[in-house]
């Protein structure tokens, strides 16, 4: 008859009552599972939780206790060993004891009631609660000890509770007084019916019903008794006292005295004789645990009779004050500890009995007492070992931890791959629409030539006009002259060829011409496929251009093409460098025949570049061939002559091909005479002066050394001066130059600290003298913001400075990682920034190129959250574009990187002053910060204007009058327009503004930066 | 309190609201007692369905439920009865804390038919034994009732019933965010009743 689903039914004995009662489904579970021999569910469940107690890292650790312990209750029915709640819950409140932010929380408080059923005497706990101040604020704490109290007859004491807690206005206090209210009638039927059985009493007197009284002391006894008559109590603790009331009521002739002492009581002493009820310091020790079968010495054995400040003989030993039981445990320990019993809580860990199991409350309290006078420092992760009830071993947590780390690092990915796909939906929706425009363009000039790719550029409307007769020779000479240089000399078929790769688009496109609404279609056809095509990395390994009608690899190269593809912006012409570097590198030997070939081809190639700011995907694709150098830093300038960029060119080429002939005479060892070469404009070079071998040689910090420079790349050790650097992280590399990260390589440690190194590959260390220059002028003013500890080794073929004390994070570190900063961290950038420039532009010394990259994240920053004390949230020690006023006054400003992007030169355009140029690139930088994208600016009654709509940030009214000064700062000193910014700013710093940014930097501890 | 069916060969549908409605006494004392909305003191002993069962003493609680009882007896001889439903709610706060739902299933084709049907009256007291049981045996998932409580007979009869004296109509006082958890249920083969009981779920994790 009894079928499955029902075993709730049969076990109700086994199912221990619960205040909030049950979920059906799991107690069947649980009563299911009871004759399977495996648990392994709820091990795992339990597994589950004691790992996330170790590796927590939200705000509330209660919670997940709380959540452990409800579980344990709902899957252990029937209590007892297995279960392992007494042991939880101890581990629980010892964990949390520190944290006093729980003390008057509700969850808190019950787990500390919960664990007082599990105590042998509840109410020492009660009163050591009361002493610690744990939820002395809730109603639920009174209410339970004054239940308690009055279970035990104690009614004076319960009625003192119940007071205190209306005293201090617990929370929710009318549950507390309806609560007291019903006590005291309870109480007072209680009296009156003590009274009217003494009464009957009196009149019965003579009645032989003495059977009565006897039964009722047992009764009596039974009810106030210890662990016997919980049960009934705990179950339904109103129908109990009812019960117990009404078993009075019923047994009329019940014995007179018991009442009658308490009345004289409570009409006697009314409180003056009982102590207000005040916190005293924790006195003595709790009795030991009560367990079952456990022989219990009853106090009648000791002899004594319990002290007792009331005079109520008839009064059960449970009606005496909390603390009054101990007086006998202590008298027994004194026999096997001579040690004496102070009665100070602090000292209580010299009563502790070998070999006697304690009670939980005083094993709480002694572990309190070893966390405050702890003296040992544990060596390895104790806490996480032994957080839970469950020991875990170390390789447990250390698997814990690699799940979580691996399990980021999949989330990361997976995030930085959706960001990627974003991106480059939204290029391609920009190509796209060029491309429209574009082809609308075509449709008028169908008679003239275009190329596709150059329309991709953006730039084919110009092209257009030219007639096709220089790209179809410059083809042609190109593939002839490499194959003229190459038949002779036995060079690799292969490296014939990739210049011709490189270059035939154009012809493909020549051919394409006329039909480019079908090309366009075919694009679109395709496009879909792309983002999961280079995701998945299936086009990493295919040859560029295989198919020279399909264009679409092209749109695809764009996406491929390494970092700094800025959009359409941000472009450069570095292609031509390409074929003959690599005919360089191959065929050293002929090199003066390489050269003079290949000028006219630098001739052709440039006079497209006049025309073409705009990067061609493959050419940069080409490049990573070519590992000439992928990078992004410095543009080539269209504008100057072409010889001269043909001299520029050569300097890229690897220093081993000695390619002196071909560069003018600044290439010479000396330092001084080239020290400009490195600078990227001609016109620096020309304007340097002499004394500075002397500023830099006299310094302590400058070290010539003899030979070549040693080779630098990513995961190499090198030497430097006396130590060892190995090299982890490369920020940027690029034809002049490359920064990298590095730490001793004899220290082990990881720290986020290490050393910046820059490498020239010119022996100028244009970086070291501006730092110098730093020095000298700024003086007091030259902080952390600069690197204060550099060193410069210059070597016959190049220079390395090496920073010392340098984050391993850049601000575009930051930009990359997270996907919103926060308002108050850009501020705090933005300040810094403003800062920074001021101090620079007093020093007379433009920087010419900020960027994310360049900035490295100062302590404030990186140290993340630290304190407010460090100022510097910035660090800047590259310098490679910087220009210093005092030598060169006047230059082009559209030769400056910025001059480059299209809102650089829309802005620069109508100035003149070279510190204009860093307050774009601050605009541009925080404008990166707070929308992810680089500036867009339009002109508006002749003031500049960003696109973006900064309504949406809090304070948008500053971010506008921000960008406002900064992009329209004509005329102006810089350092006066920065300093202005900056003081508004700082007004904006307040208490609140901290908080706000401790908040954001929380948010933004959250990304992960890449270790080194 | 209720007369037994004597007859061993069948059921009537007189007899079947007979027993229904005994079940009903019995089983509205046994909540009563179990979850402590009287005092046990109030109960007294008596033996039923081979059971000893707990019902009330008071003389008021007793007169009340008799009214219910019989009334229900005659919605039960007219089939026209759907629903039992014993409410508890705390007195304070007025929240229902606990629902017992018996949902009677009527063959109205009883009422015409004249033969009695075919089930042996030990057997459906065996089948009212094993609810009753389960009543008792609640306690080991409900919750604790920690406030006074009072309760309350909600009948769920046919629209066209008239509402007797007395009786008023009230709400289905449902609990809000609750447990439900199916007992068992008997048949006399012309009265079917299905018993659930439904709790407040109130912290569970």
């Amino acid at each position: 008859m009894w079928h499955d689903g029902n075993e709730w039914e049969l076990s109700k004995e086994n199912v221990q009552p619960l205040r909030q009662g049950r979920v059906m489904s799991t107690l069947q579970e649980a009563l299911a599972q009871q004759d399977a021999s495996s648990h392994t569910a709820i091990q795992q469940q339990k597994q589950e939780f004691e790992s996330e107690i170790r590796f927590y890292s939200g705000d509330d650790p209660l919670d997940v206790w709380d959540r452990y312990i409800k579980w344990t209750e709902q899957t252990f029915p029937q209590g007892g060993k297995e279960s392992n709640l007494s042991a939880v819950l101890e581990r629980a409140v010892k964990a949390l004891h520190e944290q006093h932010r729980y003390y008057q929380d509700l969850r808190y408080l019950s787990l500390w009631l919960k664990f007082g059923n599990c105590c042998s005497e509840p109410l020492d706990l009660y009163s050591y609660l009361h002493s610690q101040e744990i939820g002395t604020s809730l109603a639920l704490f009174y209410v339970t000890w004054a239940e308690e109290l009055e279970a035990r007859g104690n009614y004076k004491k319960a009625d003192l509770i119940f007071q205190e807690g209306i005293q201090r206005k617990a929370d929710p206090l009318d549950k507390l007084q309806s609560h007291h209210r019903q006590f005291q009638a309870r109480v007072s039927r209680h009296i009156i019916q003590g009274l009217e059985e003494e009464s009957n009493d009196e009149e019965e007197f003579s009645l032989p019903g003495l059977a009565e009284p006897q039964r009722s002391s047992l009764a009596d006894l039974k009810g106030k008794g210890k662990k016997t008559m919980k049960a009934p109590i705990s179950r339904v603790g109103d129908a109990l006292k009812g019960h117990s009331i009404l078993n009075q009521s019923s047994q009329q002739m019940s014995n007179g005295p018991n009442f009658a002492v308490f009345d004289e009581n409570t009409a006697s002493a009314s409180g003056t004789e009982f102590p207000v009820l005040t916190p005293q310091p924790w006195a003595a020790l709790p009795a030991a645990r009560a367990k079952e079968n456990e022989l219990r010495a009853g106090p009648w054995n000791s002899g004594r009779r319990p002290r007792s400040n009331m005079n109520c003989g008839a009064e059960v030993p449970c009606v005496l004050p909390a603390f009054t039981p101990y007086v006998e445990e202590s008298a027994q320990q004194q026999v096997i500890t001579p040690c004496k019993i102070e009665p100070s809580i602090n000292f209580v860990l010299s009563v502790r009995k070998p070999g006697k199991e304690e009670d939980p409350l005083q094993r709480v309290q002694n572990h309190q007492q070893d966390t405050e006078d702890k003296k040992e420092v544990v060596m390895y992760c104790k806490e996480k070992v032994y957080a839970g009830v469950e020991e875990f071993s170390l390789e447990e947590i250390r698997a814990e931890i690699y799940r979580k780390k691996a399990k980021k690092r999949r989330e990361e990915e997976f995030w930085a791959i959706a960001q990627k796909k974003e991106e480059m939906q939204k290029k391609i929706k920009e190509l796209e629409r060029m491309l429209r425009d574009t082809r609308d363009n075509q449709q008028q000039r169908t008679h003239e030539q275009v190329t596709l790719l150059f329309s991709f550029s953006g730039e084919g409307y110009l092209l257009s006009q030219r007639p096709t007769v220089p790209f179809s020779i410059f083809d042609e000479s190109s593939a002839s002259i490499s194959q003229n240089v190459s038949c002779p000399l036995g060079l690799p078929q292969k490296s014939v060829h990739r210049p011709l790769a490189v270059r035939k688009p154009s012809e493909s496109t020549t051919s394409k011409e006329s039909t480019p609404p079908e090309a366009c279609n075919e694009l679109n056809g395709i496009e879909p496929l792309i983002e999961d095509a280079i995701l998945t990395g299936s086009y990493k390994n295919k040859t560029l251009c295989a198919n020279p009608e399909d264009t679409c690899d092209f749109v695809r190269a764009a996406h491929l093409a390494s970092t700094p593809f800025h959009g359409v912006g941000l472009q450069r012409i570095q292609t031509p460098t390409d074929p003959e570097s690599l005919l360089k590198k191959e065929c050293p030997e002929s090199k003066n025949m390489c050269l003079s070939q290949q000028i006219p081809a630098c001739e052709g190639t440039y006079s497209e570049a006049l025309c073409i700011k705009k990067l061609s995907p493959i050419m940069e694709a080409s490049q990573e061939d070519a590992c000439s150098s992928g990078s992004s830093v410095s543009s080539r300038s269209s504008i100057s002559s072409v010889t001269q960029i043909s001299t520029i060119k050569y300097l890229h080429i690897p220093e081993k091909l000695e390619l002196i002939q071909s560069l003018p005479v600044e290439m010479a060892s000396d330092p001084r005479d080239d020290s400009t070469n490195l600078l990227w404009t001609t016109e620096k070079c020309k304007k340097l002066l002499n004394p500075l071998p002397e500023l830099l040689t006299t310094s302590p910090d400058f070290y010539l050394e003899t030979g070549p420079m040693p080779l630098m790349e990513l995961e190499k050790e090198i030497e430097l001066g006396n130590e060892i650097y190995s090299i982890k992280r490369e920020y940027w590399t690029n034809e002049d130059d490359k920064m990298f990260f590095a730490v001793l390589a004899n220290s082990a440690q990881l720290g986020a600290k290490g050393f910046a190194i820059k490498v020239y590959f010119q022996p100028a260390p244009w970086d070291f003298y501006i730092t110098l220059q730093l020095q000298e002028r700024l003086n007091t003013d030259f902080d952390q913001s600069f690197s204060e500890n550099c060193s410069c080794f210059l070597y016959q073929d190049g220079c390395v400075v090496l920073h010392r004390k340098i984050n391993c994070y850049t601000l575009s570190d930051v930009i990359q990682s997270c996907k919103t900063i926060g308002e108050e961290v850009i501020m705090l950038v933005a300040y810094n920034l403003l800062d920074l420039v001021e101090k620079l532009h007093k020093a007379e010394i433009v920087h010419g190129h900020l960027r994310p990259e360049v900035l490295f994240l100062g302590d404030r920053l990186c140290g993340l959250f630290g304190n407010s004390e460090i100022t510097n949230a910035l660090k800047i020690v590259d310098f490679s574009h910087s220009l210093d006023l005092r030598l060169q006054p006047k230059v082009s400003l559209l030769s400056f990187p910025m001059g480059q992007t299209q809102h650089g030169q829309q802005i620069l355009a109508k100035c003149d002053l070279p510190c204009h140029v860093d307050l774009i690139s601050i605009a541009d930088i925080v404008h990166l910060m707070m929308f992810g994208e680089h500036l867009h600016v339009y002109q508006e009654n002749s003031l500049w204007k960003i696109n973006q709509n900064l309504s949406k940030s809090v304070e948008s009214d500053f971010w506008s009058k921000f960008f406002g000064k900064i992009l329209n700062a004509d005329g102006k000193s810089t350092a006066l327009t920065l300093r202005e910014l900056r003081e508004e700013m700082s007004g904006m710093f307040d208490a609140s503004f901290q908080e706000r940014l401790h908040y954001s930097f929380y948010h933004l501890g959250e990304f992960a930066l890449p270790l080194v | 309190m209720a007369k037994q069916q004597s007859r061993e060969q069948g059921i009537t549908l007189r007899g079947s609201a007979d027993i229904v409605a005994e079940f009903f006494s019995y089983g509205i004392n046994s909540i009563l007692y179990q979850r402590g909305i009287y005092p046990p003191e109030t109960f007294t002993r008596a033996q039923q369905y081979g059971l000893t069962l707990l019902v009330t003493a008071d003389p008021e609680l007793q007169r009340y439920l008799c009214s219910v009882v019989d009334q229900l007896k005659d919605w039960l001889y007219k089939c026209s009865v759907q629903r039992l439903v014993v409410v508890i709610s705390s007195i304070e706060s007025n929240e229902v804390l606990e629902r017992w739902q018996f949902d009677i299933e009527c063959d109205k084709t009883a009422k015409d038919e004249s033969a009695p049907r075919d089930k042996s009256q030990k057997a459906i007291q065996d089948e009212i034994r094993s609810v009753i049981r389960q009543i008792t045996a609640t306690v080991t998932f409900l919750p604790l009732l920690e406030t006074s409580c009072a309760f309350d007979l909600l009948i769920y009869t046919d629209k066209d019933l008239v509402v007797p004296e007395k009786w008023e109509e009230s709400g289905p006082q449902f609990i809000a965010n609750s447990e439900e958890v199916r007992l068992r249920s008997f048949t006399t083969t012309i009265h079917k009743v299905n018993s659930i009981v439904a709790y407040k779920k109130d912290s569970f994790p």
